[in-house]
């Protein structure tokens, strides 16, 4: 491994040594017992629903106690055992050569070794078995999503990524948005001026909160999470709060499907329990709310069956127990419409920039 | 005495000597076998009747290691059961026919007979004597050193010796002619599969070679232990019957010297004489102290009118109650006589109680199992006999009407298993999963049937595949948690086995497949004496059958659900394929040059493939 040079690149650096360090440890087990005449085998945390619980304080989902056996010795193991170490050896390659890769992309390197996976769920199921039993999310070892939200605001970001290592860029030099992707994704934290970072849920109000300015009007970094926010987005959201120290508002449409993108930026998902490095526990989901389609008088179109059961099913959800996350999934029941965020358009087309995002943000800070 | 003719009278031991072959003490090989059977299945039966986890150290010592087989061996086998006391010793040991196995249960042994015949066996053929180390307390053991006087069945004590102990148990310890280089293999087969269906027990094997084999107690459960019980009805045959009716009643005490001096001496006669007035008038005084055979000779002195000197000259050869008649047979006039009996006599009532025995219903009720009044009158009325007739009445055609009808009527209820002492599933569960370890294994217990009056269980195991050789399925057969080893072709267990079509249940011929069968009960219907297999009765068949097919049935799911019978093919493949694959990628996760030496771990799969073909 090269000398690191600067600051941004040591981190980097201290982070890359440490996953390699994890991954020599697993390595090593299993080379010490194939060479004593041993089946080797592997504890992986079990991300059944069963032993997904809800910590109170961590206020996410985590994984519990439980965890299987996987062992060569057993012949229905043999092979998931096997794709599991060729990942984590993947995965060493690609963190040494610094090169990134996507869920699909392992899917298709893995015939390469003959790993026989027989689709590409299967493939993904073992990457989240090595982040379980790493501990660390995919990210960390170069396995990046293909989705793409994009971010918008004055942040100045250094690369790490081979080439581009200590080039620095402002993200409020491009009108589009810069994508959340691996460069980005790995690149250092350097400078802000912001004091807000807006996520939202749609590409097309981000368009227009950029060309309304809402960057320089609220000191805001913009970052759209194109619906459900990826996995790179929510990291990047969390050490945009933890790093930087900005706090974070969501704006979704008025829908039951809005509350729950804030409520995963804000306290993670089931899905990503055995992880607890992508939530922002307090992040503010500011609208739309239920409430504000009466009180802003929006235009609505009535909820789906699909709609009404997703709110039963949250109302089971501990997280929905209290405050304004219990109180507008009652609304929502109670008006069975919803509204989304383009229909403040009926409005003028800046009602949403001039008139609701400063109310909001107003009240978001009582919240 | 009653016939001039002579007869040579033998000792049971002198009988059982002459017959040896039949107890399985023919030749060097099979006696070896046959004294270990004897002894660990004692030391094992001696530690379930207390409830004690048994512990059984089997040693096979050579005299001489340098002489060729055939050659004198001391076999020891120790127990930790409750011993035997010390003054009972030289009788159970050193006499045939003497054991406390007698009750109806079931019990691996049979009387205590075989571990006496393996003693005779040790002295006819090295004419060493048998060593029997006991202690009860865990205190004071006791040491006999006996031989057997095989004319007169009685033991000679060569030494006896007490010494301090702390372990409770009993060691027997012989010298016998045996051939272990023939009979090895059987004998360690024995102990392991013993070890298979006692897996409650820890037994241990010196084999004469040096060898040490032992096998840990895998389980924590006894079994409960059988309560001794009374035969049902369906279980008797005449000459049963006849012996259980001479049991019941008295029988009429020959008039001996013996005899006759213990009539004088409780009369207070022994060196008087009276006439026969005078002894009349002497019992009728001392009558409620008499016992009860002096009573009868004193009715039938009574009878005939005889004192002590005149009844010594005759025979008793009838009591004819229904006729009222006694006849006698008179040595000095060599002559029957008869004399009448009159009913209006005090004394005949006395013999009529004591000839006659119970009433038929009350013989039923009280000396078989689960017959009640009700039942016993029922009965009766179906055999055409009166129920307070009297068994001791019971004429020969009779007793036959009786036996049959006691197997050919159905309302009886059905022959109480408590007698039986299964393992249980789940002992056999963990001792099959330990002995093989499978892939699959599945157990079944039948609930408790009967054949010809015997109540039986069946027990069943089967397992699949992990450790199990292919090459053909493998059947192990236990009856009372013995194994039988011998024989095996004729055995009804193998005939239900083989008759099973094993493709229906997606199970191949030579399939990695060992069955695990145990029957229970107080009488296995053995074919041969040497009672290494079991006939093939039509209820055991059946219960064995269902129990087969259920196993059958669940291997047969498990064989779908896995798909395993594609996967055993290419199980080797795919280690070959898949171990140097992790070998590789783990070599360079921990950042070494050389790859770790997986081979061996191949190299033992490859065997086990091997064996399977």
């Amino acid at each position: 491994m090269s000398k690191p040079k600067s600051k941004t690149e040591k981190i980097a650096a201290a982070k890359r040594d440490s996953l390699l360090d994890l991954l020599k440890t697993e390595g090593s087990k299993i080379y010490t017992d194939l060479d004593g005449g041993q089946f080797p085998h592997l504890y992986v945390p079990s991300r059944s629903v069963r032993n997904i619980v809800y910590d109170k304080k961590l206020r996410q989902y985590i994984l519990g106690k439980a965890a299987g056996l996987r062992s060569s010795k057993n012949m229905a193991q043999l092979r998931s055992f096997t794709q599991l170490i060729w990942l984590a050896f993947f995965a060493k390659r690609l963190v040494n050569e610094k090169k990134s890769s996507t869920l699909r992309d392992i899917y298709y390197s893995s015939q390469a070794f003959e790993m026989d996976f027989e689709d590409q769920p299967e493939s993904d199921n073992i990457i989240m078995d090595l982040e379980a039993v790493l501990a660390r999310p995919r990210e960390d070892f170069h396995i990046f999503p293909e989705e793409r939200s994009s971010v918008f605001g004055d942040l100045t970001i250094e690369y790490t990524v081979p080439g581009y290592e200590g080039r620095r860029v402002n993200l409020s030099d491009h009108p589009d948005g810069y994508l959340i992707g691996p460069s980005l994704s790995s690149a250092e934290l350097v400078d802000t001026s912001a004091e807000l970072v807006i996520a939202i849920e749609k590409g097309g109000l981000f368009t227009r909160f950029v060309e309304e300015k809402v960057d320089k009007k609220f000191k805001a970094i913009i970052i759209d999470t194109t619906g459900q926010a990826p996995r790179s987005t929510r990291y990047l959201l969390k050490r945009l709060r933890d790093q930087m120290k900005i706090p974070v508002v969501i704006l979704t449409d008025g829908d039951v499907y809005g509350e729950h993108i804030a409520m995963v930026i804000k306290s993670g998902s089931a899905n990503a329990a055995h992880l607890r490095e992508l939530t922002v526990p307090d992040a503010k989901w500011i609208g739309v709310w239920a409430s504000d389609i009466e009180k802003y008088k929006l235009p609505t179109i009535p909820m789906t069956e699909s709609d009404i059961k997703r709110i039963y099913d949250l109302q089971k959800d501990p997280r929905y127990q209290e405050g304004i996350w219990k109180k507008e999934l009652e609304v929502f029941l109670k008006i069975k419409r919803k509204a989304e965020l383009e229909a403040f358009s009926k409005y003028g087309l800046t009602n949403i920039t001039d008139k609701y995002l400063p109310e909001k943000l107003e009240l978001a800070k009582s919240l | 005495m009653a016939t001039k003719e002579i007869f040579n009278q033998i000792s049971p031991s002198e009988f059982f000597y002459r017959n040896r072959d039949l107890a399985g003490f023919s030749n060097p090989t099979r006696s070896l076998y046959t004294a270990v059977r004897e002894f660990v299945e004692n030391g094992l039966d001696a530690c379930d009747q207390q409830g004690i986890f048994p512990d059984i150290h089997l040693t096979i010592k050579p005299v001489d290691a340098e002489k060729p087989d055939p050659k004198p061996y001391i076999l020891t086998v120790k127990d930790n059961g409750p011993g035997m006391e010390s003054k009972q010793i030289p009788m159970a040991f050193g006499t045939v026919l003497y054991g406390s196995k007698f009750g109806l249960k079931q019990a691996r042994g049979m009387f205590g007979l075989g571990a006496t015949m393996a003693i005779l066996y040790g002295q006819i053929t090295t004419n060493k004597p048998v060593t029997v180390v006991s202690s009860v307390d865990g205190k004071t053991q006791h040491e006999y050193v006996m031989m057997l006087d095989i004319q007169k069945n009685k033991p000679v004590i060569v030494k006896h010796s007490a010494k301090e102990t702390n372990k409770k148990g009993l060691s027997v310890s012989i010298v016998l002619e045996g051939d272990y280089s023939k009979a090895g293999s059987k004998i360690r087969d024995y102990v392991s599969q013993t070890s298979l269906i006692t897996p409650y027990a820890t037994i241990t094997f010196d084999d004469p070679k040096g060898d040490k084999f032992s096998y840990k107690r895998i389980v924590d459960l006894m079994p409960p232990s059988p309560t001794i019980i009374k035969p049902h009805p369906h279980g008797v045959d005449v000459e049963t019957i006849r012996r259980m009716i001479v049991d019941t009643h008295y029988q009429i005490p020959t008039l001996d010297n013996n005899m006759i001096e213990k009539v004088r001496k409780e009369l207070g006669l022994a060196k008087k004489n009276l006439n026969f007035d005078g002894i009349m008038a002497k019992a009728e005084k001392k009558w409620s102290s008499l016992s009860r055979p002096v009573r009868v000779i004193v009715a039938l002195m009574s009878f005939l009118k005889m004192d002590f000197d005149k009844i010594m000259k005759i025979r008793i050869d009838d009591i004819d109650l229904a006729h009222k008649h006694l006849t006698y047979w008179d040595f000095g006039e060599s002559k029957s006589i008869m004399v009448e009996m009159p009913k209006s006599s005090p004394y005949y009532k006395q013999l009529a109680n004591t000839v006659h025995g119970e009433t038929i219903a009350t013989f039923l009720t009280k000396r078989f199992q689960r017959v009640g009044q009700a039942t016993a009158v029922k009965f009766t009325e179906f055999a055409g006999l009166k129920a307070e007739k009297r068994i001791g009445s019971l004429s020969n055609d009779e007793l036959v009407q009786l036996s049959d009808s006691l197997q050919k009527y159905e309302e009886f209820l059905a022959p109480d298993p408590s007698c039986l002492a299964p393992l249980g599933e789940e002992p056999l569960r963990k001792g099959i999963n330990e002995f093989f370890n499978p892939d699959f294994a599945e157990v079944v217990q039948r609930s408790a049937s009967a054949y010809s009056g015997f109540p039986f269980i069946i027990e069943m195991g089967i397992a699949y595949g992990g450790q199990i050789p292919g090459g053909k399925i493998t059947t192990y057969r236990f009856a009372n948690r013995i194994p039988l080893l011998y024989d095996e072709g004729s055995d009804v267990v193998l005939k239900v086995v083989n008759e099973t079509d094993w493709s229906r249940y997606k199970v191949k011929n030579d399939a990695p497949l060992v069955i695990v069968s145990h029957i229970c009960s107080t009488r296995i219907p053995y074919k041969t004496v040497g009672k290494e297999n079991v006939a093939d009765r039509p209820e055991i068949e059946k219960e064995l059958r269902l129990a087969l097919l259920f196993l059958a049935r669940k291997l047969s799911a498990y064989m779908s659900k896995k798909g395993l019978a594609e996967i055993e093919k290419k199980r080797s493949n795919l280690y070959q394929k898949y171990l140097p694959l992790i070998s590789q990628f783990a070599t360079e996760l921990a950042g070494k040059n050389k790859e770790p030496d997986y081979k061996k771990l191949i190299k033992d799969l490859n065997m086990n493939v091997e064996t399977q073909k």
